[in-house]
């Protein structure tokens, strides 16, 4: 934990302003992972994002001025005020996953307005990435509509689909039109279960057609907030037939993956801001030059993160490992 | 490393040229507004382009899917949509044609228009007479033929109609222009052509003037070659012009009168092409990025998509619409025996290839054009645009290694398109071939 009287640590955070919720993190020069907070809150609101950028810097105890660089991403992230710059989810997830699992090739991020199924090739960069369309099926919505219309909050959908019988079946993927559907099965008196049986299965339908969009490969993992529904990844993993790694936070990948990205923009910074010092009287051109050659560093940083710790197996929190999965703090980026 | 895309700060840098396009455009339709006042007679066609069969037998002409698109440009589309909806043409057919019928509609009902004899008095600045016959030549597309078949039980059946049947091209070289696939399918169309001259003989009670239509085709062949010359000229880069310009030049060499006025366009957008290229002047300021568009014009957002991409320096460089279309072999053409070439046009029609033939041309482009991505207009009402779409993408990526988006919308209406889906998505992609530079860094 920080004090008054320490120098200015460069600090770093990534912001998600998601549709339903705000994500923070903040990491050390190191890459080390501070603290993170999740507030829910209602559509991209900036309430919603200063509670949880106030939540996390006090985890952290740190104040705004010891962050040197801030990344937002999410919908909501031009609306990120102390933001330098703004990555998309697809970038920062897959950054993000990338680091919570080394060796990722796939990751599957269910949020609460899009999905997204993002391909990642061997060095943990995007390769290719396929959304949802404009409705809501297939995302968070689906199930926040659905678990209204039959009546069960929100986080208890997944445990009770798990017991249900998987021989219902849901025919559309619009929430409005599902929710009829639901509705039509209520009025038959069907077990709660089974309709949120079929809820999940039909959203792991809509996610398998997205995957085969990008095409398959393993390990995936899957981040966003569904992810926390246990009877989502289950199906999810019936319906692919591949087991789907998860990691112990789910919610703040894209966070993450923004306050890697800002932890980039640091260094390079930093190492621009040397050059120039010590290039003399052509300081500025060198230091531009530098800047111009932050592709290495990017790529000679992601090789770092990525590469699998021996101590830790492939297994992770969700297929029975727990604390196998390689925690966040024990895969550093080595500082420069 | 991923460039902040948000902050490229490129701009649009439109050719002067094509602003005369829009001049040609408003003169065009205030002349079909006004046939009738000359005593013109007035085709309704949809489809292919039958307009230089129309400008040689002395008729006006509409085409109905530049009607709608030219509303949808001026956002005028609406109440002709709402019309359509009224009479049960539901949103997810074809917006060209629920336009189009809903702008016959808007008359009140078909006795009242056929007695008026104008349709959309409050939707236009001008009223677009009504059709003395309509003809359909449709390629790859079942709607059109009964969009048509619609407007003729509108009109009460006092509209007469001719069908020119374009058959598919099944085979996976559908532009080889030989073998017996291509060279059935040829003579098929040229036969109905002779048989469509027929029936506007008999509705016009005059000969057909074929020293016309050669004239006609001559000025054709002039404006295409240096359409497609000028085309090829932006693998320069920067590109010295852009998709959007292509798409401003679509009515041209679509549905406009060829003549000398036709060549004088293309030849002086080609030559301000090559001053750029001189000049190294991009149509795009600090152009970064080099896209393929595929897909229909999503024509309600014309002006904001061309803005939006150039605000990421994305330079928006060829699609199959603009491409892939309109006149795109002239060197086929023979003004002397036009038919042959007017039919080969109608057969390579980018909804008449197979999904291989599409992927081939699509890879082609994106070399010819040295591009980075594809981006998919997925138009929810023109499935025969959209159907082999995940296929090209998924080509593009495996053959090539280019980024690929897809976003929603439509040719004409406007409520399937939704601009903050579509900002996310192009910027996901600029930042993957960012990473994707870095990688082959």
């Amino acid at each position: 934990m920080a004090t008054q009287t320490d120098p200015i640590p460069p600090y770093v955070m990534g912001v998600d302003l998601g549709s339903n919720t705000a994500k923070s993190v903040v990491l050390d020069s190191r890459g080390e992972l501070v603290a993170h907070s999740v507030v829910q809150m209602g559509a991209v609101s900036k309430g919603g994002v200063r509670a949880s950028i106030a939540q996390t810097l006090e985890q952290a105890g740190l104040t705004r001025e010891h962050i040197a660089r801030t990344i937002a991403t999410g919908y909501g992230r031009r609306m990120v005020e102390m933001a330098d710059r703004t990555f998309t989810e697809i970038t920062c997830h897959a950054r993000g996953a990338a680091r919570m699992m080394p060796g990722v090739r796939m990751v599957i991020d269910i949020g609460g307005q899009d999905s997204k199924v993002i391909a990642v090739d061997a060095n943990g960069f995007v390769e290719h990435f396929a959304m949802n369309d404009r409705c809501a099926g297939g995302t968070g919505k689906f199930f926040e509509v659905l678990a209204k219309a039959v009546e069960v909050e929100l986080d208890e959908i997944g445990p009770l689909a798990l017991r249900g019988s998987t021989e219902a079946q849901i025919s559309s993927m619009c929430a409005t039109f599902a929710e009829t559907e639901v509705i039509s099965m209520l009025a038959e008196d069907r077990p709660k279960e089974d309709i949120l049986a079929a809820v999940h299965n039909a959203v792991a339908k809509r996610t398998v057609g997205l995957v085969n969009r990008v095409g398959i490969r393993t390990p995936i993992v899957m981040t966003g907030g569904v992810a926390k529904n246990p009877a989502a990844v289950r199906f999810l993993e019936r319906a692919l037939d591949v087991e789907i790694h998860l990691p112990a936070e789910p919610q703040i990948a894209g966070a993450l993956g923004a306050a890697l990205l800002a932890l980039d923009d640091l260094r390079a910074m930093q190492r621009a801001s040397a050059e120039r010092s010590s290039a003399g009287p052509d300081g500025d051109a060198a230091g531009d030059a530098a800047v111009a050659g932050l592709a290495d560093l990017e790529a000679d940083l992601l090789d770092r993160q990525i590469r699998p710790d021996p101590a830790h197996g492939p297994a992770c929190a969700h297929c029975r490992g727990a604390g196998s999965f390689v925690p966040l703090s024990i895969a550093p980026i080595d500082p420069r | 490393m991923p460039v902040d895309v948000e902050r490229a700060g490129g701009r649009a840098n439109r050719l002067r040229s094509t602003a005369t396009s829009g001049r040609m455009v408003t003169e065009y339709w205030n002349n079909l507004f006004t046939a009738r006042e000359r005593g013109q007679q007035v085709l309704w066609y949809n489809g292919q382009k039958v307009n230089v069969f129309a400008q040689a037998a002395g008729l006006a002409w509409c085409h109905g899917e530049a009607y709608s698109a030219m509303l949808a440009a001026r956002h005028q589309e609406e109440p002709a949509q709402r019309a359509a909806d009224a009479r049960g043409f539901m949103g997810e057919l074809c917006s060209y044609a629920r336009t189009h019928i809903g702008c016959a509609l808007m008359s009140d009902t078909a006795d009242h228009v056929a007695e008026a004899g104008l349709v959309g008095g409050p939707v236009v600045h001008g009223d677009l007479p009504l059709p003395d016959f309509t003809i359909s030549a449709y390629p790859g597309c079942s709607s059109g033929q009964q969009w048509d078949e619609t407007l003729y039980r509108l009109f009460g059946r006092k509209v007469p109609m001719f069908n020119v049947s374009i058959p598919f091209l099944w085979g996976n070289h559908g532009d080889a222009l030989a073998g017996p696939e291509w060279d059935e399918a040829l003579a098929y169309v040229v036969r109905q052509f002779r048989e469509m001259i027929r029936f506007i003989e008999e509705q016009t009670r005059r000969p057909f003037d074929w020293d016309k239509l050669s004239e006609i085709m001559y000025y054709i062949k002039q404006a295409a070659t240096l359409r497609t010359e000028a085309q090829e000229l932006c693998a320069a880069v920067p590109t010295p012009a852009s998709y959007w310009d292509w798409i401003a030049s679509i009515a041209p060499v679509n549905f406009l009168p060829a003549g000398p006025q036709l060549v004088e366009y293309f030849a002086s957008v080609k030559a301000e092409i090559e001053q750029r290229i001189a000049a190294v002047e991009g149509a795009v300021t600090g152009e970064r990025y080099r896209l393929y568009f595929d897909g229909i014009m999503n024509w309600n957002n014309l002006g904001l998509l061309a803005k939006k991409f150039a605000s990421y320096g994305a330079a928006v460089i060829a699609g199959r619409y603009t491409h892939r279309a309109f006149w795109t072999k002239p060197h086929l053409i023979d003004p002397e025996d036009p038919l042959p070439g007017i039919a080969t046009h109608f057969l390579l029609c980018p909804l008449n290839h197979s999904a291989a033939d599409l992927i081939r041309f699509t890879l082609e482009d994106c070399r010819k054009y040295h591009l980075d991505g594809v981006v998919f207009h997925v138009s929810r009402t023109c499935r025969s645009m959209t159907s082999p779409q995940f296929l090209i993408a998924q080509a593009a990526q495996r053959e090539l290694g280019v980024q690929t988006m897809m976003f929603e919308g439509d040719v004409a209406d406007a409520s399937f398109y939704d601009d903050a889906l579509v900002t996310m998505r192009l910027e996901a992609m600029l930042e993957a071939i960012d990473v994707q530079r870095t990688r082959v860094a």
